[in-house]
């Protein structure tokens, strides 16, 4: 990783002094080692700061809204899952294609924080790196060699899109296709071998965290409204009330209105501070979408419309073909 | 705070007979907001009427709610007294308490509590209600007439008699439809073509009517006045203005095997043809599937024959797109499909036939020539059995539910016609009831049994049996519960009528609606009999439900009258309950153009300030010409920045609420 790493310091500090863009988008480290957060550079010599590690899972298309009102082209740094949130917003009319320069970077999965600090290995840990299939964990005592499949986040586990979608240069070899021995919609049959009783008492107490701190709208490249309907009093959708309804309510809502353009990033479930599997919610409506209308991966190309979006007269009527209330 | 009038309407019985009046009264009296209240016996009557602007003026009513029918019986009535006493009428929000209520409910207590709760809903509405000003809209003064049947010719015939003109499209290669097909007409046996022929000529040399034969409704855009079609005119591959019509193409074509759609496969027809000798426009069509030009590129004898050089293999279909201010829907109908009915030999045996087969076995230009022949064997039948309501009231999935309602009438007539020319052939009639209301319809029946001896049994036919060169018929006569067996030499089936296979899909084109039969579906059963939902189009004929003849032409004239009408206005008022852009909120996604069925959402670029700069940014725009008010984009937008004007997100949320309460 530390070679691409270099690369795109390069193509950063290069793209900034030819004056191809005014603006890149990267990551940069922060204070801990898993600490990979977004930086805005418009100097050739803050390019140096740039990294590309095993942390910097941070999704960087939904910045470019705000970037590009101001008229200038900006270049970005993209991995599979990031692209297709790139095509999803083009698709959505929120990002210009022709200000923005994509640097592609197919991306070997990366590690979740948690799984490490779970598995007892975050004490003292100075430096976390990885090859191909290895992590290796650094700490004053040592080194520890462990696969890399151990540590990835859920999501890189089944994602089927490690490579960008779309790009204007791509920085590294494609990675192969993640032959994941998961079963893709695993979680979703979870929730789905449940009772509807049962289903129901699961969300509950789920949506029942919520601190509605919008983390999980914010970083959702779906939810990318001018104003959410949420926060606009004269809509009169959102009570003020601290009840559990509002929070039902809401992510219910979330959920369908990012039916069919949720590019399946696994963001919302990662930024939620109180653990709410949100993408589980997405991931059950794509799957049913694949069951009615076909497979449809939002974001893979943006020339084709969304199934929930359009009406064809030869598509399925769920009301006929399931029977209500079921899976 | 508002000043909002109820008015109550007991709708005589209808809403009294089973809503508490007077409990829904003081229920809305103690409503915010809520200054006067009232109730009338007929609140659309005069008085009732005048109730309602008497209030308004006396009271300064700013909004006023009517407690009464749905708002598809009399929202316009009410809207048109508010404004003629000074109040816009938009500010009138209907309750129903009838159709949605009174009619529904049985029990008076739980009736008069959802009356409240919708009085309750519709003052909530009434509250956020905004004056609203219709625009205006021109009439294209064309009509476009879908059907050249009957019904199409004469509803064709009147508008153009109006002083507009009209377009007959046509799928087959004539005009005519089922009646040119027809022997003579009940109940005065006069007949068919010599009565509908002249009125085919009549349609072709119209200076107002122009003919699409053998073209189809590709799409249909636009709204009423304004209707934009587009119509594919299938390959002829006969040039229609070098044709002269002399016939020597389809005498010379070798290749004979198609049958004849008009004789109903009596007879044989060639590859290229002229539907029947009178058809119009008197322009052979070239069966391409029959063809052996096109088959295996052999032949092309018609071309060579050709005096005048008319005939086009390259040809191709054309699209033509044309401008209306009204559509009249004239498809007709056609006869179901017999093969389900295994109990009649239909598909196996020639001599038994449907009615409309009948039909060209008894016309003087039929295949035998008017002369009645047993299609087996061209002998003459002794004994005839006409079955009748095959398929037709029938609850079993191979028919329909539904009387046919020409069948007892045309089945008399073909007993007469029998009689008359064959007096000594015996002629039974099988039947479950006969129904013949009608002017006439009834003594024209009578006729048959009492002065040509034709047999009627009330019961079913069990089953036909092929004995010989024989039928043997096995019914039961319901009267006498005998069991009947008759040596038939031929059976007469009265196929139930159906609607046309592709009406669905017209309808879709169209965006009007079809019955669980697929027959159009008229706007009311009662009121509004020829119009359908969406404005500007109109029914003619059985595509509506089965008819008979007199019934077909009589719509026919009133369908013409509904759109001579709208076509005389010259101008419309716009339907102001349009979709509205917050363009501050519009993200630019545009999902609501792809959801707008009448194409009435674009995009556009506007510039915006947004934190002292300005910016650039893509947002819908809806034309307001084009939107109907389906409501369809406020519901795709996660936004909410359309909202649909005299509907708003809020209006809807606050009757919610309401009735929530």
């Amino acid at each position: 990783m530390e070679k691409i790493a270099n690369k795109v310091r390069e193509t950063a500090r290069l793209a900034l002094a030819n004056g191809e863009v005014n603006k890149i988008l990267g990551w940069k480290k922060g204070d801990f080692w898993y600490d990979s957060y977004p930086a805005f550079i418009t100097e050739e010599e803050g390019t140096a700061s740039l990294i590309w590690d095993s942390f910097c899972v941070a999704n960087l298309s939904k910045y470019l809204i705000e970037q590009l009102k101001e008229d200038i082209k900006v270049g970005v740094f993209l991995k599979g899952c990031d692209a297709r949130a790139f095509n999803q917003l083009l698709k959505d009319n929120r990002v210009d294609r022709d200000k923005v320069v994509i640097y592609g970077l197919p991306c070997p999965g990366m590690i979740d924080p948690e799984k490490v600090k779970k598995a007892g290995l975050a004490k003292g840990l100075l430096d976390v790196q990885k090859s191909e299939d290895e992590v290796v964990f650094i700490t004053k005592e040592g080194e520890q060699k462990f696969s890399a499949r151990e540590f990835a986040y859920d999501k890189c586990l089944t994602c089927q899109y490690p490579n960008p979608v779309v790009y204007d240069e791509l920085l590294a070899e494609e990675v192969e296709r993640n032959n994941t021995t998961e079963y893709f919609y695993q979680d979703v049959e979870e929730i789905e071998k449940m009772s509807p009783d049962e289903r129901f008492a699961y969300w509950v107490e789920q949506f029942s965290k919520c601190i509605r701190c919008n983390a999980c709208r914010n970083v959702c490249p779906a939810c990318s409204c001018e104003k959410c309907i949420f926060d606009n009093s004269k809509a009169n959708v959102a009570g003020k009330a601290k009840v559990d309804s509002e929070e039902q309510f809401f992510h219910i809502v979330r959920a369908y209105h990012v039916a069919g353009r949720c590019v399946d990033c696994g963001e919302c479930s990662r930024v939620c501070p109180v653990g709410i599997p949100l993408a589980k919610l997405n991931r059950k409506i794509i799957k049913d979408i694949t069951e009615f209308y076909g497979e449809h991966n939002a974001g893979v190309n943006p020339s084709l419309d969304a199934p929930l979006e359009t009406f064809k007269l030869e598509d399925i009527d769920p009301f006929e073909t399931r029977a209500k209330g079921g899976k | 705070m508002q000043r909002i009038g109820v008015f109550v309407c007991w709708c005589g019985t209808n809403i009294a007979g089973t809503v508490d009046i007077d409990q829904v009264k003081q229920a809305a009296e103690k409503i915010p907001g809520v200054v006067n209240v009232q109730d009338y016996q007929y609140m659309c009557s005069e008085v009732g009427q005048n109730l309602i602007k008497n209030a308004i003026k006396e009271q300064k009513l700013d909004r006023v709610v009517i407690a009464s029918c749905s708002p598809r019986m009399h929202e316009a009535t009410f809207r048109k007294a508010a404004k003629s006493a000074g109040l816009n009428p938009y500010l009138v929000e209907i309750a129903n308490i009838r159709e949605q209520c009174s009619w529904v409910h049985k029990n008076k207590e739980e009736a008069t509590e959802k009356a409240i709760a919708l009085v309750r809903a519709a003052v909530a509405k009434a509250t956020l209600n905004t004056e609203l000003v219709p625009g205006e809209i021109g009439v294209e003064p064309r009509a476009l007439e879908i059907g050249g049947g009957i019904a199409g010719i004469q509803t064709a015939l009147d508008i153009a008699e109006a002083g507009y003109k009209v377009d007959i499209i046509e799928k087959t290669p004539s005009i005519g439809g089922k009646m040119a097909q027809i022997d003579k007409t009940f109940p005065t046996l006069d007949c068919s073509a010599c009565i509908l022929t002249p009125k085919m000529v009549d349609a072709s040399t119209h200076p107002n009517i122009n003919l699409y034969t053998y073209s189809e409704v590709e799409a249909v855009q636009g709204y009423v006045g304004n209707f934009e079609v587009t119509i594919r005119q299938k390959a002829r591959s006969v040039n229609a203005d070098k044709c002269t019509g002399c016939g020597i193409c389809t005498d010379k074509c070798p290749s004979k095997k198609a049958e004849s759609e008009f004789d109903e496969g009596l007879r044989k027809r060639g590859a290229i043809y002229i539907p029947f000798p009178q058809a119009v426009p008197n322009v052979p069509v070239i069966d391409r599937e029959e063809c052996l030009k096109f088959k295996t590129g052999k032949c092309g004898l018609c071309e060579r024959v050709c005096p005048s050089g008319a005939i086009e293999f390259n040809q191709e279909d054309t699209l033509v797109t044309q401008k209306y201010g009204a559509i009249v829907v004239a498809t007709g109908y056609d006869l179901i499909n017999l093969d389900k009915f295994g109990e009649y030999p239909y598909t196996e045996h020639p001599d038994v036939i449907t009615s409309l087969e009948f039909e060209r076995l008894t016309s003087a230009a039929g295949p035998t020539a008017g002369k009645f022949l047993r299609p087996s064997n061209g002998n003459k039948p002794k004994k005839v059995v006409f079955v009748q309501c095959v398929g037709s009231r029938d609850k079993s999935s191979r028919g329909k539910t539904y009387c046919s309602k020409i069948c007892c009438m045309y089945t008399a007539k073909h007993a007469m016609l029998i009689k008359e020319k064959y007096p000594e052939i015996e002629v039974y009639v099988f039947y479950i009831d006969v129904r013949t209301p009608g002017k006439n319809f009834d003594e024209f029946q009578r006729r048959a049994v009492e002065e040509y001896g034709v047999n009627y049994i009330k019961g079913m036919v069990g089953k036909v049996f092929p004995e010989g060169d024989k039928l043997q018929v096995h019914g039961v006569d319901a009267l006498s519960s005998e069991t009947l067996i008759i040596d038939a030499d031929m059976v007469v089936l009265a196929a139930a009528t159906k609607a046309k296979d592709d009406a669905q899909e017209l309808g879709r084109k169209l965006s009007i609606s079809t019955d669980a039969n697929n027959f159009f579906t008229e706007a009311h059963p009662k009121l509004r009999p020829v119009e359908t939902h969406s404005a500007g189009i109109y029914l003619a004929g059985a595509c509506q439900g089965p008819k008979d003849i007199p019934e077909t032409v009589a719509q026919s004239s009133a369908a013409a009258a509904k759109a001579i009408g709208l076509l005389n206005k010259g101008k419309l008022v716009n339907n102001p309950c349009v979709s509205q852009v917050d363009e501050q909120i519009c993200s630019g996604c545009l999902a609501c153009t792809k959801m707008c069925p009448y194409e009435a959402i674009s995009s556009q670029v506007i510039e915006v300030k947004e934190q002292g700069k300005i910016v650039k940014k893509t947002v819908a725009h809806v034309n307001e010409a084009l939107c109907q008010g389906c409501g369809g984009c406020t519901v795709t937008c996660r936004a909410g920045a359309l909202d649909l004007k005299g509907f708003m997100n809020r209006q809807i949320l606050a009757e919610v609420d309401a009735i929530c309460l």
